[in-house]
């Protein structure tokens, strides 16, 4: 479903947020093999937005406004469809 | 050097940009290496330069109590270069490197913080540490010292700030080398 491309840009997403210690010289070297440095800085300012935010928006109780099937849903229907806790505030799972 | 080089000054060519980096150079958060960097992706870097001045320099909660927060979560989010940086107005305002270190730590036994510094101290302390402790009491909580709008303007501040840092720490940036 991915190109390397796409596997790369969530890799920088997935590893800013759980380890930003993995993001190293190799890392973006291999990032510059698919992508210019606007678009790396467009990305990494974007990752980094996102992962502020979510995690924001997930204490005021931010339920998704659309249900799987594109309807617009209330802030009620939405916590029956999707749960009482955001996903952005859901313990991750174990790693194997 | 971080992973991707900034770009030179004599690069940047927009009047706001410059305008932008003149600003934050008065402030001292940020210094030129964000910018510069932001500066590759031009149609991102003023938006995000912007937010960043507003959020941290202007609004309706003490910029003092925003600069203890921002420095706060910088050392959390592990990145050196955010978290060196020390903003001159909030210095001028009487903010010193004691009362930082104290709201960056024990800020809940310290004499120092009143109980609405303390209880927004909390809650930048508690969004990324254990967010689901943010819950409906904690808002009711910080409504008894802050108004609505107040509480935005902390929560974004928060928000804003944490990702601009992850990102910084992810380019691998260093503290600034000369006393900012």
């Amino acid at each position: 479903m991915f190109s390397a491309a796409d596997k790369l840009a969530l890799r920088y997403s997935e590893l800013m947020a759980t380890d930003p210690d993995a993001i190293d010289a190799a890392f973006f070297d291999a990032l510059r093999q698919h992508y210019s440095e606007e678009e790396i800085v467009e990305l990494g300012v974007f990752i980094g937005f996102n992962l502020g935010y979510h995690t924001f928006f997930g204490t005021l109780k931010f339920y998704p406004l659309f249900s799987p099937d594109g309807r617009l849903l209330t802030q009620a229907e939405s916590e029956k469809i999707y749960g009482a806790t955001p996903g952005s505030l859901k313990p991750s799972e174990p790693a194997e | 050097m971080t992973y991707v080089a900034p770009l030179p000054r004599e690069a940047i060519t927009d009047p706001e940009m410059r305008d932008l980096i003149a600003q934050s150079e008065v402030l001292g958060v940020p210094d030129d290496l964000f910018p510069r960097i932001l500066a590759r992706a031009p149609e991102q870097a003023k938006p995000f330069m912007r937010a960043l001045l507003m959020s941290h320099a202007e609004g309706n909660v003490d910029h003092r109590l925003k600069e203890i927060i921002r420095i706060q979560l910088a050392r959390f989010a592990g990145d050196k270069y955010f978290a060196a940086l020390r903003s001159r107005k909030a210095r001028e305002l009487g903010l010193d490197e004691k009362r930082i270190d104290a709201g960056c730590s024990d800020y809940e036994d310290s004499d120092l913080f009143t109980e609405a510094e303390k209880c927004a101290l909390r809650y930048a302390d508690q969004m990324y540490l254990d967010p689901n402790k943010v819950d409906a009491a904690f808002y009711a909580e910080l409504k008894k010292h802050f108004t609505e709008p107040q509480i935005m303007e902390l929560g974004a501040f928060i928000a804003f700030h944490y990702g601009m840092q992850m990102f910084m720490r992810s380019l691998g940036a260093v503290a600034p080398s000369s006393p900012t």
